[in-house]
């Protein structure tokens, strides 16, 4: 025992191929303290899906409220708060950190590095995302409630005349904690991807789910300042600082709310249809197909993403409609080439309809009816007929409900056997898959029709309508069958970790490095040498490579 | 990084040109000079963030933490001074008087970090 060592070195290990040691603080605080990154990652994933299950109670309180025209279930400063919080939770709490959850567990693995980078920044991060979900639903417990000026809190609406109360101070506060802990943890996944990749891995040899990451978290650092710094100008506003003032001043602060907002819709897309892409591939037993292209075209989708923000302000008369409508208009050549690998990658596969492919499939298929529905939206002549109605709110929630969120259970029904070593039961996830399917489209498709009509979005009753009652009472229903959907969920993840069903190390052959390691990973990611990379799926090289040696000597033999 | 935030430039100098609104350019060079500040130090920081081609063998090990209550409390910290900026003011002085001393603590762990990382290299080379 060397005397001359400190208590502090404990807490670290030395990352080499076979040295590893167990964390010193074990338990809960252990958890809490780890700077690895799967950790880190499963942390923000769990907490992320509780911010979930809260933003769904949310919207079943709105949807109840909407099942009959003039329902008086909730006031309607109540139903603005509801709405408020559903947003605000699942963009800021769930989707976009559960994206970047996925970059920090995945991305170190598959690119075959021991850590991340700045492991201490991320875990810094994620306390300072957290903090910032339990400031911003901190709200509910104040006397005017939580903040109810939407999940954008446009202004003059969100200034201190129009919302008034503690409420609206501490969803700006929250926003503002929650925006920066993720941008840590992204910047966390950027340098990492940039500096610790195995030997081997150059740019065009990283997983297609690394690549997204690499994509969502260049969105993340480009724009993410932009809304802490609109941020802390509406706070400063609202303490009478007069920052946002007149038309100018609502407009500006559009401006800067969008160009972290629609960045942010495509952090919330890439990383999942990253997942849906490797469960394809894998469950295909084929390569990618497209990979350059695919890169190519992801790395324009996002350039262009972060050139389309004013889009969502064409009504306000503020804007250049011209130039954000052809840019807007632009995003469908590369989203196009991803259905084009898409359907590539599938012919000619030996298909496997597990579980994970199938929310793979319905992540391509849903999501297209959300990327169909925005090419119209992007002409500025229709949206001025779509704008705040419940077109839109079809619209978003079919990119991100039927798209991210299918993605995102995708992966976890692809990746759960590496995170816990034990496999998810199959007929449970097609039971919740059903009834996901299901209610997504009971729920959404409607509203395409309601809006069409003219139903506008965030009004807390409607008139009795001819037609109106009956379809938003099945998308309450739907709502109902979706929560059931989540309800299997959970009792799924129960049931497989109480009794286990042991995965193996590679239950799926994958292809991709994280699948050459133990199930969970050892605390430094690798305790075996890895594999030779010579393209962007390693393993599916190694089988390619042990068949044609098995070939070569049957043939010799023979 | 920096052909990603060339494209970005291209792409707002179109918006630029069509749009003479001060905000816009203001954001969007904002937001290009981040990607190119942050692709720029990475250069600075180590070349084979921009080596072409896939990075070489390395016997060297590398340091990897296993745990900070530092980085834990650091999060917290800033967290309790913005909740404290809307609910009480204690709780800013509070908020950074934590996050002084988390970052203090940071610096200890930085250190006993390097100092394992010094170890484990000199264990090896007489070894090697």
């Amino acid at each position: 025992m060397d005397r001359r060592r400190r208590p502090d070195e404990d807490l670290v290990s030395v990352a080499t191929t076979t040295a590893v040691r167990p964390a010193r603080i074990s338990g809960w605080l252990g958890a809490a303290t780890s700077t690895d990154h799967k950790r880190i990652g499963l942390n923000l994933g769990v907490c992320s899906l509780v911010f979930f299950l809260t933003a769904g109670v949310f919207a079943l309180l709105m949807r109840t409220q909407l099942a009959q025209p003039d329902m008086h279930f909730v006031s309607d400063d109540t139903y603005n708060q509801l709405f408020t919080m559903h947003g605000s939770t699942m963009i800021y709490l769930f989707v976009t950190p559960m994206a970047i959850a996925m970059a920090l567990y995945l991305v170190p693995l598959q690119i075959g590095a021991a850590g991340i980078s700045g492991p201490r920044w991320a875990l810094a991060g994620f306390w300072t995302w957290l903090s910032g979900g339990l400031v911003m639903q901190s709200g509910w417990f104040t006397a005017d409630g939580a903040g109810r000026a939407g999940w954008f809190s446009y202004v003059p609406l969100s200034n201190a005349t129009n919302t008034p109360g503690v409420g609206q101070d501490l969803w700006t506060m929250g926003v503002i904690l929650a925006v920066a802990g993720m941008m840590v943890m992204a910047a966390c996944v950027l340098v990492t991807i940039a500096r610790r990749r195995a030997p081997g891995m150059s740019l065009l040899r990283m997983p297609v789910l690394t690549w997204t990451g690499l994509a969502s978290v260049l969105m993340v650092v480009g724009s993410f300042p932009v809304l802490i710094l609109a941020m802390m100008l509406l706070f400063i506003d609202r303490q009478g600082g007069h920052i946002y003032t007149g038309y100018t001043g609502a407009i500006d602060y559009q401006d800067m709310f969008w160009f972290f907002g629609h960045p942010v819709v495509y952090v919330m897309f890439f990383p999942f249809l990253g997942a849906a892409a490797e469960v394809i591939a894998a469950c295909s037993h084929k390569r990618w197909f497209g990979y350059t292209a695919f890169v190519a075209s992801l790395m324009a989708f996002a350039a262009l993403s972060m050139a389309v923000w004013s889009h969502h302000m064409f009504t306000t008369g503020g804007v250049t409609n011209q130039y954000f409508a052809f840019t807007s208009t632009l995003l469908v050549i590369p989203a196009g080439i991803e259905y084009f690998d898409m359907v590539g990658t599938l012919i000619g596969g030996s298909l496997v309809l597990r579980t994970s492919m199938l929310f793979a499939l319905a992540f391509f298929l849903q999501f297209l009816i959300g990327g169909l529905s925005g090419i119209f939206v992007a002409s500025p002549v229709l949206d001025y007929h779509a704008n705040d109605s419940y077109m839109i709110v079809a619209h978003f929630h079919y990119t991100l409900f039927a798209g991210s969120v299918f993605g995102f259970f995708a992966g976890v029904y692809h990746w759960f056997p590496k995170l816990t070593g034990a496999l998810l039961r199959e007929p449970l996830g097609k039971l919740q898959l059903a009834l996901m399917v299901i209610g997504t489209n009971m729920t959404f498709a409607p509203m395409f029709v309601v809006g069409q009509q003219g139903m506008a979005r965030r009004i807390s009753r409607y008139p009795t309508h001819p037609g109106w009652g009956t379809a938003n009472l099945i998308e309450t229903i739907g709502a109902g069958v979706i929560a059931l959907g989540v309800a299997v969920f959970l009792a799924n993840v129960l049931v497989s970790l109480r009794h286990r069903e042991p995965a193996g190390d590679d239950p799926w052959l994958g292809h991709t490095l994280e699948w050459a390691t133990s199930s969970p990973p050892p605390r430094l990611n690798f305790e075996r040498p890895l594999p030779p990379i010579r393209s962007y799926a390693p393993l599916l090289d190694l089988r390619h490579e042990a068949e044609d040696r098995a070939r070569a000597t049957h043939e010799s033999s023979s | 990084m920096l052909a990603w935030a060339t494209l970005l430039l291209i792409l707002f100098a179109g918006n630029w040109i069509t749009d003479d609104r001060g905000v816009n350019p203001a954001v969007a060079g904002f937001a290009a000079l981040v990607i190119y500040a942050v692709g720029v130090a990475l250069i600075l920081a180590r070349r084979e963030a921009i080596r072409r081609g896939a990075p070489p063998s390395s016997g060297d090990p590398e340091a990897e933490p296993d745990a900070s209550v530092a980085a834990v409390i650091v999060g917290l910290s800033v967290g309790c001074i913005l909740f404290g900026l809307v609910w009480a003011r204690f709780l800013v002085y509070f908020g950074a008087a934590m996050l002084v001393l988390a970052l203090g603590r940071m610096a200890v762990e930085l250190r006993a970090e390097r100092r394992t990382l010094a170890r484990a290299k000199g264990i090896r080379e007489p070894s090697e």
